[in-house]
């Protein structure tokens, strides 16, 4: 176990790396905030869940770039995030009739202004994610296999040619060349649709 | 030597920041001279990078899911508190709402707009007219005002603000129209505007308001909706799960199309007098009537259900016939009994239906 991260800023850095400690520790901090704030406003336990991990890949994504600041607490923005998260949902869920009455839109607005734009950019990146998976999907084996082995579950070269039979590393890796490049034509096609 | 690797292979590395001071140095003049490669070997970065960002993303997503169930387990989740309402507090809910709606506009502010009200499991679709539409509706009465003035006699709706505003639709010819009760419950004075902006007085005839269903009629003498008969006739019996319905009614000044299906044939928590829908719909489209694709009345549009259940309710025909004979005069109303809908194209049958359907607005001094 990691000891306590104390600096937000390193904090960002450990969850950046995908530390489990750092991520531990916002969730201890954050969830029953958000989770709360939800359940009273209408979601379920299950929306919380989902919205708390979309908020906090949100985060994630933008603490990629070592660059990135935050200008209020981590626990604020991860909340702030959530709250726009969840009223955009509603929106897609509803077109607006039953709030015709009381749909000032004007106070989530004013705070979600600085957010959108992330969620925006999340937003974007998770359609093109799911382009890349679904040429993924297409690209046949045993490439699917050795691409989410190596990409999605981290795996070693050297592991790879073991799994899947190849009597080196580098046998394996021209292989995993191939599949790229064949996923490559898949997938300018997918986007091209 | 760069020359004799792959273009996979030198995007790979170059990414990994594990490129010598050397290869970068030639990478880079190859890719200023060689604009084929240079498409080529970005096309591969930005493959690998995405493929990269992924995977780091979906390893992060299961680390979150893994997380959050060692967390919660062995606590007790807490569900989202539901105030269920029994079917035959209607009445009330439709009092609550009201509340609701009027509280709402005070404590905006300090609420969440959009979930307020996510306790009641359902709202009834009358439409509140707010600072906006009132101004909007005191322009557009005027307007009408001065055109009746000089186009017709017809008398002029009160100057005192509309209050609600609904939909209706024509149950005989001469005047006798069909609304959901909770639009009118408390009039003062209720007025219809038909399709071409005409004012009508009305008065109450009868209603349920358990089924929340009421019937009204139009005071003026020799009332006709319009020259030719209703085109569509009522349901007797209750339509089948699925059939396809569409509905038309007045959530704004214009009148408005929606359509979709029967979800379950009997409506909230039950409701044997009532159908669930999957249909969109607004404030102001309380009392629209309920058609399916052959013209067949099969209803009117009574609430929705909350965010949680995108349902629409509707008091289907049966009840409202059932109220229908309880008027002194029932047996000299002539209910329409021909279907001039049934072959016709949707845009036809949306035209005749135009005069028969009108915009409810109740005033209140």
């Amino acid at each position: 176990m990691h000891s306590p991260i104390n600096t937000e800023q390193q904090l960002l850095a450990a969850l950046a790396a995908g530390q489990r400690g750092a991520t531990e520790q916002l969730y201890q901090q954050n969830y029953h905030i958000i989770s709360g704030w939800l359940i009273k406003n209408g979601g379920s336990a299950a929306d919380a869940a989902d919205l708390f991990q979309e908020a906090m890949v949100v985060l994630f994504g933008k603490a990629q770039d070592t660059s990135f600041r935050l200008t209020c607490s981590i626990g604020t923005y991860l909340f702030a995030v959530s709250k726009h998260l969840w009223y955009k949902k509603l929106q897609k869920q509803h077109k607006e009739p039953v709030y015709l009455l009381e749909n000032t839109g004007q106070d989530d607005e004013d705070e979600g202004a600085g957010y959108e734009e992330d969620v925006n950019v999340h937003e974007e990146r998770e359609a093109h994610y799911d382009q890349l998976d679904s040429a993924l999907d297409q690209v046949g084996e045993p490439c699917r296999s050795i691409l989410k082995a190596y990409y999605h579950h981290d795996k070693s070269m050297q592991e790879i040619a073991a799994d899947f039979g190849y009597t080196n590393p580098d046998n394996a890796k021209t292989q995993k060349y191939k599949c790229l490049a064949r996923l490559r034509k898949l997938f300018y096609t997918v986007q091209a649709k | 030597m760069s020359q004799n690797k792959s273009t996979w292979e030198l995007a790979e590395a170059y990414i990994a920041s594990s490129l010598s001071q050397g290869e970068v140095g030639e990478l880079n003049a190859r890719l200023a001279s060689d604009i084929e490669f240079a498409n080529e070997f970005n096309e591969a970065a930005n493959l690998i990078r995405s493929m990269e960002g992924n995977g780091k993303q979906k390893r992060f997503r299961s680390m979150l899911r893994d997380i959050h169930e060692k967390q919660t387990a062995g606590k007790v989740i807490k569900k989202g508190l539901n105030i269920v309402l029994p079917a035959h507090f209607w009445r009330t809910a439709a009092v609550a709402a009201t509340v609701a709606i009027l509280t709402s506009t005070i404590t905006i502010w300090s609420l969440k707009p959009r979930l307020n009200k996510s306790e009641s499991q359902y709202n009834n679709i009358s439409r509140e007219v707010k600072d906006i539409k009132k101004v909007q509706a005191q322009q557009q009465a005027t307007q009408n005002q001065l055109i009746q003035k000089v186009n017709k006699n017809i008398p002029a709706p009160p100057p005192s603000d509309v209050k609600y505003t609904g939909t209706g639709f024509a149950l005989t010819n001469d005047g006798y129209f069909v609304t959901a009760y909770h639009v009118i419950s408390d009039e003062d004075s209720v007025y219809i505007q038909d399709h071409d902006g005409d004012y009508y007085k009305a008065f109450l005839v009868n209603f349920n308001a358990e089924a929340d269903v009421a019937i009204l009629k139009v005071e003026k003498k020799n009332f006709r909706f319009s020259k030719g008969e209703i085109p569509y006739v009522f349901a007797n019996s209750k339509a089948g799960l699925g059939s396809q319905i569409y509905t038309l009614g007045y959530p704004k000044d214009d009148m408005v199309y929606n359509e979709g299906y029967i979800s379950a044939k009997n409506g909230f928590q039950g409701n044997e007098l009532q159908y669930t829908l999957a249909l969109p719909a607004g404030h102001g489209q309380s009392g629209s009537p309920v058609i399916d694709g052959k013209g067949n009345l099969l209803g009117l549009l009574t609430a929705v259900g909350s965010q949680n259940e995108a349902n629409t309710y509707a008091v289907s025909s049966k009840a409202l016939l059932e109220l229908l004979h309880t008027i002194p005069n029932a047996n000299s109303l002539h209910l329409p009994r021909t279907n001039k809908l049934a072959h016709l194209s949707r845009e036809s049958q949306i035209e005749k239906m135009q005069p028969y359907t009108f915009s409810v607005k109740v005033y209140k001094k």
